[in-house]
């Protein structure tokens, strides 16, 4: 049988803040020793209260802005009780009932919008290490600051649900939110999945899958639940609702809590925090920083740029605002593309983009062809270079030495001493006879003798001429 | 309100507690009785009525986003704990 | 309150403060006393005063704290077991204050544990006695800074009031016991009961005392988010000396003990006298108060005693084998009979089918409390009322009834629940010697207004 399935997803985010949501402490624990970046109120020594971070509050606007959500003026912290070593109070202070980011949505690049339920702030817990016989609890991480954002049920395919986590680290990376650094667990989803048959009318149980932390792991697990889950129902056998977990080696997602072992959180407004009322001037004042974000490009660019192509450069925003600043859009977004993205140091070298100036007048000497596409090539990779970053496109050519001879006199005269060369002879004649191929041997010799200079097919074009 | 075993046992399991039988029974019988006294509250009529969380109307207390030296070390934090290895809290194995 | 002086040493007033803590030992007033480092501090204290530099404004004072006050003085124990092997690194907002003042702890004093209860019976190292009657209860939950200022052991204490902590052991006892407006002092360093009803507090022998440990302790603290910007210390201008006092007719029933209404008579009369002006009223929602109190409360302790669970500090259970055990047994050993109670009243109204029926309509009662607060002091300046319906009573007499203990604190907790200040006074004795009190009320931030006014009713009682 054919199933439809419906996807829908939660993504928390770590908030790019100097300092911990609730203490004065280094929010950034990577590359860290345990249990060096804990304040005693992390620890949660007794007698210790939280003290909120504004900049947090300001980096929740800015993720708002980011998924063209509402902020509401009101909100306030609730905790959410259950006991677990790396969570030293017992409680994760978290929003229940009055969350700071209201509805919103995202777009896919497909034009799918998937619409966010709302998004609220938390914290984060620490990090159990495991061995044989005894665990070990890091601090480092407790009390970072969190937005968990929650989608609807919009996603409909792996492919999507791939593309929507993708997207949303796009925007809050692009926002300023979060570093973004996957691999450090920056952004992690949680991902609910439900099958129906083709034209039921209501959704099938779900099951969640936690804690995935990268596009591809989403996508291939979305994959096996689909398998799975279309087995079950194959077979007429419930799927039930419940918690699984996902192996990454494996492939596979594997069970780790039903519906009827939830826990009961308790929420409860959390009385040592003051609420939050922000004004409009604060709120606008804070989303007046978010830049263009990856659909904004999209929209900007879809007229000058092959869809795949932008797609591709829409992971890189200093890409993006270096296009947008340039004329000749679509010839070095393919420097981006195929030179730069290519290169194995591109992640350093997006951090120290050539100027807009010195792209446009590599362009205009493309263009004119000045320069061939290898020559302008290796212009391009020259702006990277620390001796040479800072110079005119025009200056490193001629360093390089690779400004094509296009004025034709002087080609004229280059060709006729080819022609005039006795190695020659042969070449000729059998051109002359026919022979079409002939005439790659004999533009090569007008390039040797040019030493690379000449432009290839103003050569060919006077070679022909002569042998007329 | 009648308060059963299973109810006192949820309840002993949300305070992460292990109870024996007798503190059980002794428990449960308290906690019926003080249920019943706050019960009371049935009478009143809040329709309506805003509730008050706390007693301040304070708002937007917060602080700036800058490292500030602790009152405690981390060093002077982990020596408290019962149970300790490489600088981390030690616990038997989580499964 | 006597500071040390050129003649009258700080080690001196030390010296015999130790000797008297020593000379009442069987009341079990202290947890635990730091002779040697109260008698150094004592002697840096006096060379100062010897060589002429500043020393505060309670240079060489023994104090005593409360067992739940963090210091490195002793280990904070909250008189549990789970928190008895506890060290603090740390000092409180309130402490730190006071001894930069010059104040010196002597020791830190008995309660029930974690604050849970009214007559310091629930503490793990046993109940402190009445300072007036040794078979009798200290009241609670700060029993013991109560006896210790009611025998003259120090000239003050601190205290946390949560429901009545320090009034009713105050009255219990015949001292003055002051509970702020909630968020005067910080409560940053105060192992916590109930985060929207803790208030920090003081015990001494004169309203006067008690202004000055005020002017020093409050004020705006940036590790406490719901501590209230500065205002103690504010003039305002004065007022009239003459005051309308409210008399809540409700609390004048069968219920409170004779000789209770009797006192409040006589202090009635007395303030007439002096000039002021009595108005009665009823408060009709004040006795929804102690239900309220007893949902909002224990919802509050069951989070905030979620920490205490045998990981990071304090006691862990040494049979425990698996992490269950390290929370069940840890907790289950830590915690007295009182503290479970509460925690699991507290989860009961928090757990899901029940928050709607118990918590959040404790919580819209609470706001009609409030209102009905706002409307008394609409018509007079300060509420006059019994603080607890008994003098002290029988040690044991109360503790296999928890309800009937809880009612014991049906005149106290109302302010908790509204953040109004209450100080007791002291209000004569009965006539087998129990000391009685009463307290008065004031309207939010009037606390300075009601302490002086307190002084003045004083004086013009000649005490």
């Amino acid at each position: 049988m054919k199933y439809n399935i419906t996807i829908g997803i939660e993504c928390h985010v770590q908030l790019a803040t100097k300092t911990k949501l609730f203490s004065e402490v280094d929010n950034d624990a990577r590359d860290k020793d345990p249990n060096t970046c804990v304040s005693p109120v992390d620890y949660a020594l007794p007698g210790m209260l939280p003290r909120l971070n504004r900049e947090a509050i300001k980096l929740a606007i800015r993720a708002g802005k980011a998924m063209n959500a509402k902020i509401n003026s009101y909100s306030r912290f609730d905790r959410k009780h259950y006991y677990y070593p790396d969570l030293p109070k017992g409680y994760q202070i978290s929003q229940f009932y009055h969350p700071i980011i209201g509805k919103g949505f995202i777009t896919l690049p497909d034009g799918t919008k998937v619409r966010i339920e709302h998004a609220h702030m938390e914290e984060d817990a620490g990090k159990l290490n495991h061995y044989d016989t005894y665990s070990l609890v890091d601090l480092n991480r407790a009390g970072t600051p969190l937005i968990e954002i929650v989608s609807m049920p919009d996603i409909h395919s792996a492919k999507q649900a791939h593309d929507y986590c993708k997207e949303l680290w796009r925007a809050m990376t692009y926002a300023g939110v979060t570093i973004g650094d996957l691999f450090n667990g920056n952004m992690r989803f949680d991902v609910n999945i439900s099958l129906a048959p083709e034209g039921a009318k209501e959704l099938g149980k779900r099951a969640e899958i936690k804690n995935l932390n990268s596009f591809r792991s989403v996508e291939r697990a979305v994959e096996y639940e689909y398998e799975r889950q279309s087995k079950l129902l194959d077979k007429g056998e419930p799927v039930r609702q419940e918690t699984r977990g996902w192996n990454d080696a494996t492939g596979k997602t594997t069970f780790q809590r039903s519906k009827e072992e939830a826990q009961d959180y308790r929420y409860m407004p959390e009385p040592d925090i003051p609420p939050v009322k922000l004004s409009e001037e604060f709120i606008s004042e804070e989303m007046a920083k978010v830049p263009l974000l990856p659909q904004d490009y999209r929209e900007k660019f879809s007229g000058s740029l092959p869809a795949d192509t932008l797609e591709v450069l829409l992971d890189y925003q200093p890409l993006m605002e270096k296009l947008s600043e340039v004329k000749d859009i679509k010839r070095i977004a393919n420097w981006f593309a195929s030179v730069l993205l290519a290169e194995e140091k591109s992640y350093e070298m997006l951090n120290d983009l050539p100027s807009a100036e010195q792209l446009n007048e590599l362009a205009e000497m493309t263009e004119k062809q000045e320069l061939s596409s290898t020559g302008a090539k290796e212009v391009f990779l020259k702006f990277f270079d620390p001796q040479m970053g800072k110079k005119s496109a025009r200056d490193i050519a001629k360093e390089l030495n690779v400004i094509q001879e296009n004025d034709t006199g002087a080609l004229e005269a280059i060709v006729d001493q080819v022609l005039a060369d006795r190695a020659c002879a042969q070449a000729i004649a059998d051109f002359k006879a026919g022979s079409e191929k002939v005439i790659g041997f004999l533009v090569g010799q007008v390039m040797k003798a040019s030493q690379g200079k000449a432009n290839p097919g103003a050569a060919q074009q006077i070679l022909r001429q002569k042998l007329q | 309100m009648k308060i059963t075993c299973e109810e006192i046992d949820h309840l002993a399991e949300l305070s992460n507690f292990s109870l024996s039988d007798a503190e059980k029974k002794s428990l449960g019988q308290d906690l019926e009785n003080i249920i019943g006294y706050i019960s009371q509250l049935n009478e009143l009529d809040t329709k309506g009525v805003e509730p008050t969380y706390q007693v301040f109307e304070m708002e937007n207390v917060w602080r700036d986003d800058e490292i500030l030296e602790q009152d405690a070390s981390t060093d002077q934090l982990i020596a408290l704990a019962p149970a300790e290895k490489d600088h981390q809290i030690k616990v038997p194995k989580v499964l | 309150m006597q500071i040390a002086t050129k003649e009258i040493t700080a080690e001196s007033l030390v010296r015999a403060a130790l000797d008297k803590a020593e000379e009442y030992k069987d009341y079990n007033i202290f947890t635990s006393l730091d002779k040697d480092g109260a008698l150094k501090k004592a002697k840096i204290i006096d060379e100062k005063i010897k060589n002429g530099e500043e020393v505060g404004k309670l240079a060489g004072v023994p104090f005593a704290i409360k067992d739940n006050f963090l210091s490195p003085v002793g280990n904070t124990t909250a008189s549990s077991k789970i928190l008895e092997p506890l060290k603090s690194p740390i000092t409180a907002t309130s402490v730190k204050k006071l001894e930069d003042e010059g104040a010196i702890i002597i020791g830190r004093t008995n309660l029930d544990s974690f604050a849970h209860g009214s007559s310091t019976e629930n503490s793990y190292f046993g109940p402190t006695l009445n300072s007036h009657d040794k078979t009798r209860v200290a009241g609670g939950s700060s029993g013991g800074s109560a006896v210790a200022v009611a025998l003259g052991i120090v000239p003050f204490a601190t205290g946390t009031d949560t429901g009545g902590s320090i009034r009713q052991p105050a009255s219990f006892n015949g001292v003055y016991g002051f509970k702020p407006t909630y968020g005067t002092i910080s409560r940053y360093g105060v192992v916590a009961m109930a985060s929207s009803t803790d208030c920090i507090g003081f015990f001494a022998n004169s309203a006067e005392d008690i202004d000055l440990l005020m002017s020093i302790t409050s004020g705006r603290d940036p590790k406490d988010m719901t501590t209230l910007p500065d205002y103690y210390n504010i003039e305002t201008g004065k007022s009239s000396d003459i005051k309308t006092i409210g008399i809540i007719k409700d609390f004048n029933n069968d219920s409170v003990a004779p000789e209770i209404r009797e006192a409040l008579k006589k202090k009635i009369e007395e303030l007439k006298s002096a000039g002021h002006k009595i108005i009665e009223f009823d408060m009709p929602m004040l006795k929804y108060a102690l239900a309220v109190y007893y949902i909002v409360v224990p919802a509050e302790i069951s989070s905030n005693l979620s920490r205490h669970d045998g990981v990071r500090y304090g006691y862990r259970s040494s049979e425990a084998k698996d992490l269950d055990e390290v929370y069940g047994k840890s907790r289950s050993d830590g915690f007295m009979p009182e503290n479970k109670r509460r925690i699991m009243i507290g989860n009961f109204v928090l757990s899901s089918g029940f928050y709607d029926a118990y918590y959040l309509k404790a919580q819209q009662a609470r706001t009609l409390i409030i209102k009905e607060y706002e409307n008394a002091f609409s018509k007079c300046d300060f509420i006059l009322t019994p603080v607890a319906p008994n003098p002290a009573f029988k040690l044991g007499e109360k503790t296999n009834d928890p309800v009937a203990m809880y009612l014991e604190d049906v005149m106290s907790v109302p302010l908790n629940l509204a953040g109004v200040p209450g100080l007791a006074i002291p209000a004569g004795e009965t006539k087998d010697g129990l000391s009685l009190g009463l307290q008065l009320v004031g309207p939010r931030r009037s606390d300075r207004e009601l302490l002086r006014f307190a002084s003045n009713i004083a004086k013009k009682e000649g005490k």
